[in-house]
């Protein structure tokens, strides 16, 4: 990347020093870094399916507070708290913690920061080129912590919205901690305007033993957006890390899981619904790492594109030397509705004890036009059919959230999207 | 009801149907009865528009209708079903939403408003219990896991609970055991109105025994050589279609 781009990252940083208590030296360390390693490229493995050359090119500038506040979107369903960031802010007046606060432990970034000096180096992740310069720039997110033993039942929403951002950025970072059995679900909601704005987030989560985090993000960036985020977990014993990933918005979107299952019979379930509308992409990649025995993890990944759309999908199962009796299962099925449409799958499987189980399918395939003709046989129109269809199909993919309305809430989606997409391969 | 003109149809651009002509008045029940191969399930689907059946020249008309100008999903708003020799299994889609999906594309075509979800439960439970079939059932996915009969059952209810004005059923009797076909063939006397009319594919006269049929062709090489009544379907059973054509 051009040093004049680093150059201005730099400049930023040096604005932004002060913001955070305690948070300067892990910026510099990770702009030094940036500095060498660089911003991914495609021709790195991870990066391959998704071209960042805009990003790679020139600066993005700081997010600024836009001018008005946009409309908040409605809640999904009956949410514990709501957390709504504009812009990369925090909004308290938006914000609802509802009686969450008396539960659990809920405060934006700088206030943990300040009080706990001590855990700052748990944060400074590395991670790639966008990693890095998440941690050199973030200036805002919030901690989640769940005190050992308690059930939050509903979902904690966290609504990112941007609006009239053209060619800046804001890069946030979460933090979510589940004491030991306690449980919880994280709805992160991104919605923006139809402006060029790139939003870089990433969550931190620590699930200890026994707890079980359920996390549902839904990413409905703007039209010309680019959204990178990325989560970072480790699951102690009998925890449970539970990912579903909707990716329906931005021009460019990529969702990475890293997952490490650190203690016996951890478990990890990582499932995702990407729909490419004309021209998008939308990338996802999950690493699971199975450090200990006994161990599991699954995944259920559904994709549809459109004219030259593109789904992709890298998922990266590693067993380490000893770690017996892991069973590890993935599945990937992408659907092309248009003849210029792309699908990628890259499964990887790397297993070094012997006494494991591990599986992977992958498949890309059209609309069965057996089963259009047979809908549309029985009085169906071919618009409602393929609907029909493409509901079928991803439906697998968020069945597992445990929450029937956010399932519906989520069905309901991609009926919209069919509704704005039809497909064309009949033409 | 269905007139069907000097119809030519080819597959692939190999002509499957050659000169076809046939007259189905309302009340009537046909049989049209042929050897595979002979071009039967091609008439089928092309009256209900599959879209790789190409007509080369002839004509369909349905209640005075060219059936060649509309839609599949036109063709059932007008009336037509047809029950398929291989049902589809169609994986994530429950049978009721298939159903009532299929019950209030039909009236939206017609300009009516749709079945409420009470007053279409009553319907398909009514129509289910009448044709033997699980409860159960209608909440799994279309066709998937179910038996050869259980499918053929299920195209009978779906054609109960839209009620056409003509049926054409292709093969509806094939794989099934006594007691499938018996519940088939009760479906099938279920539609028989004055004012409905139904077009029987098939190869044996089985099915017949129990469905009494108006007029039999006999179908060879894309033709039909020969029409007559019930009695045809017996001379066919007992001398074979090479003596009987």
């Amino acid at each position: 990347m051009p040093d004049t781009v680093i150059d201005t990252y730099q400049d930023q940083m040096q604005q932004l020093k002060g913001s955070l208590p305690g948070w300067d030296g892990a910026r510099d360390h990770a702009l030094d870094r940036l500095r060498s390693v660089g911003l991914p490229t495609t021709r790195g493995e991870d990066w391959r399916y998704s071209d960042i050359k805009a990003i790679r090119n020139s600066a993005f500038g700081l997010m600024k507070t836009p001018a008005r506040n946009p409309e908040v979107p409605e809640a999904l369903l009956g949410v514990a708290a709501r957390l709504v960031f504009i812009n990369g802010r925090y909004h308290e007046g938006l914000s609802d913690l509802g009686d969450l606060w008396q539960a659990a432990s809920v405060r934006p970034l700088a206030n943990h920061l300040m009080a706990n000096a001590d855990r700052v180096s748990e944060m400074r992740q590395g991670g790639d080129g966008i990693n890095l310069l998440n941690t050199a720039l973030m200036r805002d997110g919030f901690v989640i912590s769940i005190p050992a033993g308690i059930e939050i039942d509903d979902p904690i929403e966290i609504v990112h919205l941007t609006s009239d951002a053209e060619g800046t950025s804001a890069h946030i970072r979460h933090l979510v901690e589940m004491g030991e059995g306690a449980s919880a679900t994280v709805l992160e909601r991104f919605v923006g305007d139809d402006t060029g704005y790139w939003l870089n987030s990433m969550l931190q989560a620590r699930v200890t033993e026994g707890a079980t985090l359920n996390h549902v993000r839904l990413q409905e960036e703007g039209a010309n957006a680019t959204h990178t985020a990325t989560a970072m977990v480790s699951v102690g014993a009998g925890g449970n890390y539970h990912a579903t990933n909707i990716s329906l918005g931005g021009s460019l979107a990529r969702f990475e899981a890293r997952v490490r299952l650190l203690v016996d019979e951890a478990n990890a379930t990582v499932d995702g619904v990407a729909l490419a509308g004309t021209g998008e992409s939308h990338d996802m990649l999950v690493h699971i790492d199975h450090r200990m025995p006994n161990t599991t993890s699954d995944q259920i990944f559904r994709t549809v594109a459109d004219a030259r759309g593109k789904s992709s999908f890298q998922g990266k199962v590693t067993v380490a030397t000893d770690a017996q009796h892991v069973n590890a299962d993935q599945s990937f099925k992408a659907l092309l509705l248009d003849r210029t449409a792309e699908a990628n799958a890259k499964p990887e499987l790397e297993i070094f004890a012997d006494d494991v189980k591990c599986s992977h399918g992958a498949t890309v395939g059209e609309l069965d036009e057996k089963a259009l003709f047979y809908l549309t046989s029985r009085g169906i129109d071919p618009t409602t059919a393929r609907q029909m269809l493409v509901e079928a199909f991803t439906d697998e993919a968020f069945d597992r959230t445990g929450n029937d309305t956010l399932a519906d809430a989520i069905r309901a989606r991609v009926a919209d999207w069919m509704i704005n997409h039809t497909g064309r391969s009949n033409d | 009801m269905l007139t069907v003109k000097d119809l030519h149809v080819s597959v692939d651009d190999k002509e499957i149907i050659k000169g076809l002509s046939l007259e189905i008045k309302p009340g009537e029940v046909h049989a049209i009865m042929g050897l595979n191969g002979a071009g039967k399930s091609t008439l089928a689907n092309t009256i209900a528009g599959r879209d790789d059946y190409e007509l080369t020249s002839g004509s369909i008309e349905f209640e005075g209708k060219d059936l060649m100008e509309l839609e599949p999903h036109e063709r059932v708003g007008e009336g037509l079903f047809l029950g398929f020799q291989y049902p589809v299994e169609i994986p994530g889609v429950s049978n009721l939403n298939f159903m009532r999906t299929a019950v209030n594309g039909v009236r939206n075509y017609k300009g009516e408003d749709e079945m409420s979800a009470a007053e279409f439960m009553k319907l398909v439970r009514a129509k289910a219990s009448e044709l033997k079939m699980d409860p159960d059932m209608l909440k799994r996915f279309v066709n998937v896991g179910f038996s050869g009969g259980e499918k053929k059952r299920n195209e009978m209810v779906q054609m109960a609970v839209l009620d056409p004005k003509l049926a054409v059923l292709d093969e509806t009797d094939s794989g099934l055991d006594i007691d499938a076909l018996k519940t088939v063939a009760d479906g099938i006397n279920a539609q028989r109105r004055d004012d409905t009319a139904i077009l029987l594919i098939t190869h044996y006269q089985r099915l017949l025994n129990y469905v009494q049929p108006d007029v039999v062709h006999v179908m060879i090489d894309g033709k039909i050589v020969k029409t007559g009544g019930p009695e045809l379907a017996a001379e066919l059973e007992e001398k074979g279609y090479a003596e009987v054509a």
